[in-house]
This record gives structure tokens, sequence and C-alpha cells, in this order.
């Protein structure tokens, strides 16, 4: 009986150290995930789209290691977007960079629960993005099972209206909670060929071709070497600068000259990588692609974005600026003049060329791309949101203008007449990218924007189709013109009610 | 207070404490709780109630806490078991009656338990004959590492549970006929005295047997606590230390040999004192109890609101987890606190038990009982090391639900003949 009783008060005395004493070393244990599993094992806010489509939701399950299962209705289609939410291998998406605000963590979120104490309210609420569900369906069915990204976004705001890229992925296999499924489905896409995990549409960076012709046109408009009219560039068939032998020739071999909106609609070469490498130079060159957003990741709220890539050195100086030659010559001019359409090392996110034309569109003002729009609390309150800010002025609004009127005449007589709607004003620029094979290969891009007449313009977009698992010979305007028409004529139809 | 009285009135409240941790969980998921607790509260009042109106009719001078604090922590295991999993809930709660009756039975049948002191051989037989049982080719059963288990329509049991209680009787009849003959010592080993083998040997030989047997089957847990039960009764039957001590000494040479000779022992052992060494395996299930408790801190998270289910065999083994987590140290004390009020009563039976045997029998299911607890609560808090044993009246499992309330109504009847002994002859016995 003593004995007994002494066992007892062995184990109260072992119980209050376990539960009291050695309760906080226990709680930082590294092996000890409790923590995070409860912070995990909550109804996060449902994720909507602009539209209203239900993107992600919680749902109670039975049994399982946790109460609640995150499940996404549309499957693959917004996996680059929303993201994903995973115990085992983490989140992705606006999972991942709304996390606080999706599980009502922020300081506004906790306020407003604090007020409704009287009126307990379990709904965590909805976090809307500015994707629109109707424009994310045309961008998966255009681009269909092609590599590849779409993104549109409004060019005023920056509010991303779609953002699609395949491959893709189902996340509802990354975020089962079991485990061992999660991990097992993580490991298998890790392993496909083209890794759909990864969000292409700003994650990789591959070259723009003509579609970066908008720059050096730029370049010449803003540093005042070429206006409207100003000057008539000679008709060409190709171009060899100084210091090699490798001569750029326009597409197809044809004779390509006239005034910069002449060069943009018929979309020269030759002209384009002269003006470069002999009147522009590298630091005129630099500074527009960088105002641009080049060489700088894009603030956008989606992690892991990459920066898109404009080269930066051309070798020492070897020749002074000259009345024939306003931009000396460098060691590496030939690599200038290539980088002009968008050649060489020139590489760019889709999200970084949709970001570009938003800049024309929008008056020379590139906008911070965003996919969250609002944070609504369980009474239909809006708690936060995402205000539109400006990420980079990059170029005056006359030239802005200069270049919009070009665009429009690319779409209507040029390589781009593909993706022009009847009723609505269209802009854009092709771009075919040769990355060689063979047969030769390239990435087809076009980038545009659309507005109705006498209106702002609406809609930039920025569609690539990637070159290398493509059937053959693709061109911009040919293969990725399409989708962009589709968007626009999508977008447009929805609102003109 | 009248015995009778105080029962009704220790299961009144007792009831309460079920009900109010029955709602608590009801709420975490519903915002409503409607037929469900109050069908709940029927069968919770039909039960208890029933097996008062048993022990008032059968027993009526037994005594008054013994079935209450057992209603309690069954009542309260039962919550936690629901929490954890809502299927074993529904097989617990048909245990639960089985188990009640069983107890009801006992009660309403064995007047009086003095004879069955002249069946000890028999018990022994049947009890080593039980433990036997699993060893069967097609009735025995391995679960989890265990061959302890027989599969009957389906159904698995664990024998064992039952052999423990026949064992005890064995024990309690066998040393109340010879204690006189093993308190003298007629022969000198060394510094030792030894009683004659031929009173010792029938002890020692079942005592061997249902060693091995365990041993055997790998369940380390029973035989610990059919080791102890045995220096209990062998010490309260002779007052003799001698026996404890060669007794222990015995222990710690066997616990060597076994620790020496078997790897499962080694690697308990290994993981009692470092289980943090391999948290994510050896030392998972007693890692994450202790993170469980840790959690569960002064007053709990509150029933439906922790993660007890992430602690391996939380319904079974590691209940005790489960408690201290979500109820707190508050929670986990009451649970310690009405085993202690437990042991107290039953050794408060044995020692004011007329007969000898009904003594050792109670002093020896107490002890059983009460060493169970320590043994699993000591192996969950990290005291002992982890061995699989229920946790009486809490854990989930027919064959210990049931053996327990078979014990308690053995404990209640013997408290029972106690008191109309007493009112027999008041009094003055010496």
């Amino acid at each position: 009986m003593v004995v007994l009783l002494g066992c007892f008060t062995l184990l109260f005395a072992q119980l209050n150290r376990v539960q009291l004493f050695d309760a906080e070393a226990l709680e930082n244990n590294p092996a000890n995930t409790r923590a995070a599993q409860r912070d995990f094992d909550q109804e996060r806010a449902r994720i909507l789209t602009s539209d209203g489509v239900e993107v992600a939701v919680s749902v109670l399950v039975d049994d399982g290691p946790f109460r609640w299962q995150r499940a996404y209705p549309h499957n693959d289609l917004y996996a680059h977007t929303a993201g994903y939410v995973s115990f085992t291998v983490g989140a992705e998406g606006a999972e991942r960079s709304y996390d606080d605000e999706i599980v009502g963590r922020t300081a506004g979120q906790e306020i407003a629960e604090l007020t409704n104490v009287l009126n307990p309210n379990s709904d965590p609420g909805s976090v809307i993005l500015t994707l629109r569900h109707d424009l994310q369906q045309v961008a998966k069915q255009q681009l269909g099972e092609r590599p590849g990204s779409v993104v549109a976004l409004d060019p005023r705001t920056g509010a991303v209206l779609a953002m699609w890229s395949w491959p893709s992925f189902d996340p509802n296999t990354v975020a089962n909670i079991n485990s061992a499924e999660s991990n097992e489905a993580y490991s298998a896409l890790l392993e496909t060929e083209g890794n759909p995990l990864r969000a292409r549409a700003f994650r990789d960076i591959k070259p723009p071709g003509s579609t970066f012709k908008v720059i050096t046109a730029a370049a010449a408009l803003e540093s005042g070497h070429a206006t409207l009219d100003e000057p008539v560039f000679e008709a060409t068939t190709s171009y060899t600068s100084p210091l090699t032998t490798h001569a750029i020739s326009n597409f197809g071999g044809r004779e390509c000259g006239g005034n910069l909106v002449e060069l943009l609609v018929r979309s020269c070469n030759a002209p384009f990588a002269q003006l470069a490498a002999e009147t522009l130079g590298p630091f005129i060159m630099v500074n527009q692609a960088e105002a641009a957003g080049f060489n700088s990741v894009p603030p956008f709220d989606l992690v892991g974005g990459v920066s898109s890539v404009y080269p930066t050195d051309y070798g020492a100086q070897l020749q002074s600026p000259s009345e024939v030659s306003p931009a000396g010559l460098f060691e590496d001019t030939p690599l200038l003049a290539q980088t002009a359409i968008g050649q060489n090392n020139v590489a760019a996110t889709p999200l970084q060329m949709a970001l570009m034309i938003a800049g024309v569109a929008n008056n020379g003002i590139v906008p911070s791309p965003h996919v969250m729009a609002e944070v609504i609390d369980a009474n239909g309150q809006v708690v936060d949101r995402i205000e539109p800010e400006p990420w980079r002025s990059t170029m005056r609004e006359e030239n802005a203008r200069i270049l919009q009127q070009a665009l429009i005449e690319a779409g209507q007589r040029g390589s781009g007449t593909a993706a022009t709607v009847e009723g609505l004003v269209v802009g854009v620029k092709t771009g075919t990218a040769q990355i060689g094979g063979d047969p030769p290969k390239s990435h087809a891009w076009i980038v545009g924007f659309a507005g109705r007449p006498g209106e702002e313009f609406e809609i930039a977009v920025a569609v690539l189709v990637e070159g290398e698992q493509a059937d053959g010979d693709q061109t911009g305007g040919r293969v990725a013109g399409p989708i962009a028409r589709e968007l626009f004529t999508t977008y447009f139809s929805d609102t003109s009610g | 207070m009248r015995p009778r009285n105080l029962e009704l009135s220790l299961l009144v409240l007792g009831t309460m404490v079920i009900v109010v941790a029955y709602v608590s969980l009801q709420l975490v998921d519903t915002p409503n709780v409607g037929a469900n607790v109050a069908v709940f509260l029927g069968i919770l009042v039909v039960l208890l109630l029933g097996a008062h109106l048993v022990i008032r009719y059968a027993a009526p001078n037994a005594d008054g806490l013994l079935f209450p604090l057992a209603a309690l922590l069954n009542g309260l295991g039962y919550v936690v078991i629901a929490r954890l999993d809502p299927s074993l809930a529904s097989s617990q709660s048909a245990w639960t009656f089985i188990g009640v009756g069983a107890f009801s039975a006992v009660l309403l049948l064995v007047p009086d338990l003095a004879w069955v002191a002249n069946y000890r051989y028999t018990l022994a037989l049947a009890g080593v004959g039980l433990l036997m049982l699993p060893l069967i080719p097609g009735l025995g059963r391995n679960i989890n590492g265990a061959q302890i288990w027989i599969a009957v329509r389906g159904f698995s049991i664990q024998p064992g549970e039952f052999a423990k209680i026949v064992l005890a009787g064995f024990l309690a009849g066998f040393l109340v006929d010879k204690r006189e003959l093993l308190a003298i010592s007629n022969r000198k080993v060394g510094p030792l005295n030894i009683p004659d083998f031929k009173h010792f040997g029938p002890l020692l030989l079942a005592l061997g047997v249902a060693l091995m047997v365990m041993v055997l089957q790998r369940d380390l847990g029973s035989s610990l606590l059919f080791f102890t039960l045995f220096l209990v009764m062998i010490y309260i039957a002779t007052s003799r230390a001698a026996y404890v001590v060669s007794g222990l000494l015995l222990f710690s040479a066997g616990s060597y040999f076994s620790w020496r000779s078997f790897d499962h022992v080694q690697r308990r052992v290994d993981i009692w004192i470092s289980p943090f060494d391999d948290p994510k395996d050896k030392g998972f299930q007693i890692v994450e109890a202790s993170f469980s408790l840790a959690d569960g801190g002064l007053t709990g998270t509150g029933l439906g609101s922790g993660l007890p289910w992430k602690v391996p065999f939380a319904a079974t083994d590691m209940i005790f987890a489960a408690i201290g987590e979500e109820l707190g140290l508050l929670g986990a004390t009451a649970v310690l606190a009405a085993f202690m009020f437990f042991v107290s009563s039953g050794f408060r039976v044995a020692s004011s038990a007329p007969g000898g045997f009904e003594k050792l029998l109670a002093a020896g299911l107490t002890a059983l009982l009460g060493f169970q607890a320590f043994i699993i609560i000591g192996g969950v808090l990290r005291v002992l090391p982890l061995t699989g044993v229920t946790l009486p009246f809490v854990s989930y499992g027919g064959s210990s639900l049931i053996s327990n309330y078979i014990v308690l109504a053995i404990l209640v009847r013997i408290s029972d003949s106690t008191a109309r002994a007493g009112q027999a002859a008041p009094v003055g016995r010496g």
C-alpha cells in the first residue's frame, strides 16, 4: 500500500515535470511538429476569382491526420497562381504569399475578430484574386498541351487577369493531408518532364525575339534619336556590324526600311540592329531595357519570380562616338546588334514581356503586378485591398502614344493581324526567336494590348508558345496571335454589357 | 453517510463530470448539441443506476467508493476514446455493457468467495492454461508484436487479462494455506533462510511457468505485473521482507538476463533511456507522448482541441497522454487521484476482510490494478520503460475492461462480506 502510494507520488512528480517544468523545452524540441501542425490544421479562407469562382476551399474530413483538407476544385487551372498548401511539402502561390490573410492572422483581421466577439463566426472569410475565371479557361484551352505561358493583366493597375503555364499539375495531389501520398505526388512531379511545378510564366526566361524591338524603338524615341517620322531608315536586306562577318538578315531575306513605325509594323531586323549598334549604343539600350523592368525581379506578389536578362557588359570602348557612329564602337558591338532584336543573351519571362507592353499601353508607366485583390472577412467586409502601384516609369507619354500607334498598325497590316478583333483597338508585336535545331525551331511570342475605341487600354497580354517541343518552325503571328485574340475577345465580351 | 447513499451521490457527481466532458467534446465540432447528448445521458444513467441497484440488492453493505471511481474512470476513458476514434467508441460502449453485466453477474451469482480457496490448484492450472491459449496454432493471434490474443468469432480476446485474476486467486488460496509454513525457515543456505521446498515448490512452479509463457509471448508488461503481484501477495501473507528482497534480486537477475538475451527488451530500455536519439522512429511513440503532455500544460487544450491522435496507440496504451494533453495536469492528476483512492479503498477492504483468503485476494487484486496503472502511466511518463498494458477502466479494450469489472465485483463482494461479518460479530474479535 505504502509502496503503491509512493509510486503514484512519483508519477505525480514526473507529471508536473513533463507538463509544466519541462513543457517549454519539449515544445521547442526540434522534433516537435505540433505547433506547425496546429497552425496548419484550421479552416482557411476561400480563394475566389474576381468573378466569384471558388479556386480553393477547406473541406472538413472525417479521418486522417488533420481535420481540414484543402481542395482545389479546378485542379490544374490555378496551380501556379492560387498555388497549394501542404503540410508535407510547404506552400506555393497565393496560398504561400497570403498565408497570414488566408488564416486570418493579419492585424486588421484580428481587430475585426475582436469586434466580433459577441457574434462569433467560424467562417474564415475569403480572399479575392484579380484573376478572371473565363480568361483563365481561355488561356488554358487556347494553349492546349503546348509548353508555354499566357499572361494577361490590366495595364493600368497591374492586376493579373490570367496567368497560365503548361505543363501544369493538380495541386490536390500535393495538398493531400496524407503525408506519404503528398510526398509521393510531389516527388513524381519533380521527376516529370518539363517540371510542371514550375510556374514558367514568371520563373522561366526565354529569348523574346522581335517583341524586344518595342524596347529598342522606345530607346530611340526616348534618347531623341528618332521621332514618329524621322529618320527614315534606308531599305536593306541585312546588316553586318563592325568586328564580325555575321550578317543579321530580315525575315525571309526581304528588303526592309522606312520610319520607326514602319520598322515595327514590318518587324525589320537589319535597321533595328544597325540602330542599336551604331546610333544608340550600350548605355541607352541598357537604360531602356532596365526602365522596362529587365535585370530586376518584378515586385510580384507571388514568390519565386526571376529577373529577365538584358546584357550590360559590351567590353572596352574601341572608338569614340563620331558623326557616322554616335554610339562609338565596343568590343561586343556585334552582340549589341543582336540584342536589339531580342536575340543572343536577351531572355525574359512572359510576365516581364506583359509588363513591358503594359508600360506602352499605360502611357509609359509599368505597373506592379499582383494576383491578390481583396481580403474579405466573414461578414463580407473588406479587410484589406491591394492598391495599384507603379513600378517603372519607362518612357514619356508622347513616345508611348507613338509606340501604341505603331503597334496598332502592326495589328492591322503587319505580322499581328491574327490577334486583331473587330470593334476593338488592338496593338500587338509578334516575336519569333530562333533557337536552332534541325529542322530549326523557334519560340513564338506575341505581346499586345486592347481597348475600346476612344477609351483606355484595359488589357495587356504576353503569350509564349515555346519552341523546343514544337512540331516545326512556328512564328509568333501564326501561333501566338490567335491566343491573344481569344483573350481580347473574351475580356471585352464579358465587360461590354 | 451510509455506503449505498454515498455511492449514489458519487455516481451522480461522476455522471455530471462525464456528461460535461462529452458535451464539451461535441461542442468543438457542432455548435448545438441536442439529441445526441440526451441519448448518451440516458444510457449512462440506465447503466450506472442498474449497477447501483444490483449492488443495493446483492451487496448492500459493500464499500461505496469503489464502483463510482471505476465508473468515473470508465466514463472519462470512453469520452477520450470517442474523441480519438468514434469507431472504437462504439465497441468500447459495447464492452462497457458487457463489463457492467459481468460485474452484476458476479455479484448476483457469487454470494460468498471463501470456498474458492479450496480450488487453488484448479485455479493454477486454469490460469496457466488461459495464458497458453494464444500459443495454440490457429487460435492465437499476434497483434503488434505480442502473441497474447485469441480470435473467437471475429473478436480478439486477451485471455491473459483473465488469467491474472485466476492466478491471483491461486496465490491467495495457496498462501493462506501455507503461510505459516512459509514464514518459518527451516533450512539455511548461506545467509538466507529458506523454507522447505515441498511447501515452496508448487508456488515456484506456477510462477515460473506463468512468467515463461509471458516472456515467450513477448508480453513484458504482464510479466512485470504478475511478478509484482507475486511479491506483494507473499509479503502480505508472510510479513517477511526477505521474500521481497530475494524477489527483487531475482527480478534484477531476470531483467538483466532478458536485457542481454532479447533484442526487443534491449530496444525498450534504450528507448527509455534516450528516446530523443531517434525521435522520428524508435523513440517516436514516447517522444510524441512527451510532446503531447507538454502541450497540455496545466489546464489542457480542451477536449477535441489538441492533437492527441499523433501519439501511436493513443486510445489504448497511451491514453494517459491524451488525457494529459486535452485535460491538462489537472485532469491527469484527477485520474491519478482516482487510482489512489481506488487503491486505498481496495487495501482498506483487504485489511478489514475477515477471512485470510479474502484478505489476500483483495490485496492482490488491488495491487494488480494499482501496479498496472503505475506501469503504464510510468511508461507514458518515462518513469519506467514503456510496456504495453492497458490503463485499467480507461483504455480501449474489451478483455481488459471486462476483467477489471470482474476484479471490481470481487472487491465489492469481499467488502460486503466484511461488513456482514462485522454486523454478525461486532467489535472485539481479539
